[in-house]
């Protein structure tokens, strides 16, 4: 049991320092060739290249990249905390930036949604 | 007030808050206790009183942002597991990616403006729709601050999860793709989860259109930055 859990977590700490490893590479890449591209994404365009090679498959990276993505919250919690130098701010505004993001927030929903849904309605009456 | 003797007490306390309320959140079900909400709501309750100045929270803490450059890069295994559904259904996601980053920007610019909001806080409400990990750079890039970005979006998920069950209900969208890309746009990975509980092919699409609507955001950057 706990010999499985061991090798699990060797695992994931591998999976783990090669997407770091990507974009720390990536980073450099950007800093060398001053390209205004984060370095981030650049070790995303550098992963899908290693995927379309076949260097590197995705059930490889399965464990440590879903476990960034599904702890990705614990890792923007300390930017939010960025309201404790803005307290004035939202008691000035708080409320009118709350209108602006609902409202927004509805129209992209519903403009996404809709725009979607004639294309895919309207390919679908053209296929033949 | 300082904290001098326990310099890594905000980030052990960011810890504790953040794994108590995954477990909360886990068994109960109840959407605010999810950590979106839970665990800033928390830190907020601690830091105001002891008047905490952004700064220090972040002495120990700033690291943990960081990784959100190998989330990034993480974000490349959905896009090459859903190249099938991407290369059957590009037309359709990306005008609606377009179009609803269209909207998005330009309904927060044309609301800040007509509400008077501050400039450096319209700036960085234009990327309030995408993926932290895009939207903090992007913020970078058109001027505004990362960090007040990151507050934006993480407003824009929790309005978008409960709009958009609602929403589902008012329209008429037959096809899974719709469904997916209304959360994925809208409300990105708030959205992403609330698309996986409607359905997998739903999630799967939302997932996908988060990553690339982040994506044409940031390289759209260099145009927008020129038309403001």
């Amino acid at each position: 049991m706990n010999a499985v859990l061991l090798k699990k977590l060797t695992r994931l700490i591998c999976e783990l320092a090669v997407l770091f490893a990507l974009f720390l590479f990536g980073s450099q890449l950007a800093a060398w060739s001053g390209w205004p591209i984060p370095g981030g994404v650049l070790g995303l365009a550098l992963l899908l290249m290693l995927f379309a090679s076949g260097l590197l498959k995705p059930a490889m990276l399965q464990a440590g990249a879903g476990w960034l993505m599904a702890e990705m919250l614990l890792f923007f919690i300390p930017a939010l905390m960025s309201l404790l130098d803005y307290g004035s701010l939202l008691r000035d505004e708080g409320w009118r930036i709350l209108l602006v993001i609902a409202v927004s927030t509805l129209l992209v929903m519903v403009v996404t949604a809709v725009t979607v849904e004639l294309v895919c309605r309207w390919s679908l009456r053209h296929e033949p | 007030m300082s904290l001098e003797p326990m310099p890594l007490f905000w980030l052990a306390l960011t810890l504790a808050a953040y794994l108590g309320s995954r477990w909360l959140y886990r068994r109960s079900g109840r959407y605010l206790l999810s950590p979106l909400i839970l665990v800033p709501a928390l830190l907020l309750a601690v830091a105001v009183p002891l008047h905490t100045a952004y700064a220090e929270y972040a002495r120990n803490t700033h690291w943990l942002m960081a990784v959100l450059g190998p989330v990034t890069v993480a974000f490349a295994v959905p896009i090459w597991q859903q190249r099938a559904l991407l290369a059957r259904h590009w037309p359709a996601l990306l005008l609606g990616m377009l179009a609803g980053s269209c909207v998005s920007i330009g309904s927060s610019w044309g609301l800040a403006h007509l509400l008077a909001l501050d400039e450096a806080v319209s700036l960085s409400l234009l990327p309030r729709s995408i993926t932290t990990p895009f939207a903090m750079p992007l913020a970078h890039d058109l001027g505004g601050v990362p960090e007040l970005t990151a507050v934006f979006v993480m407003f824009t998920g929790v309005l978008g999860a409960l709009f958009g069950g609602t929403l589902l209900r008012w329209l008429p969208l037959r096809t899974p793709l719709a469904r997916g890309a209304l959360f994925g746009v809208g409300a990105h990975g708030a959205g992403v989860s609330r698309a996986q509980e409607v359905g997998r092919e739903e999630g799967s699409v939302a997932g996908l259109v988060m990553v690339l609507t982040g994506l044409l955001n940031l390289f759209a950057a260099p145009l927008l930055a020129a038309l403001l």
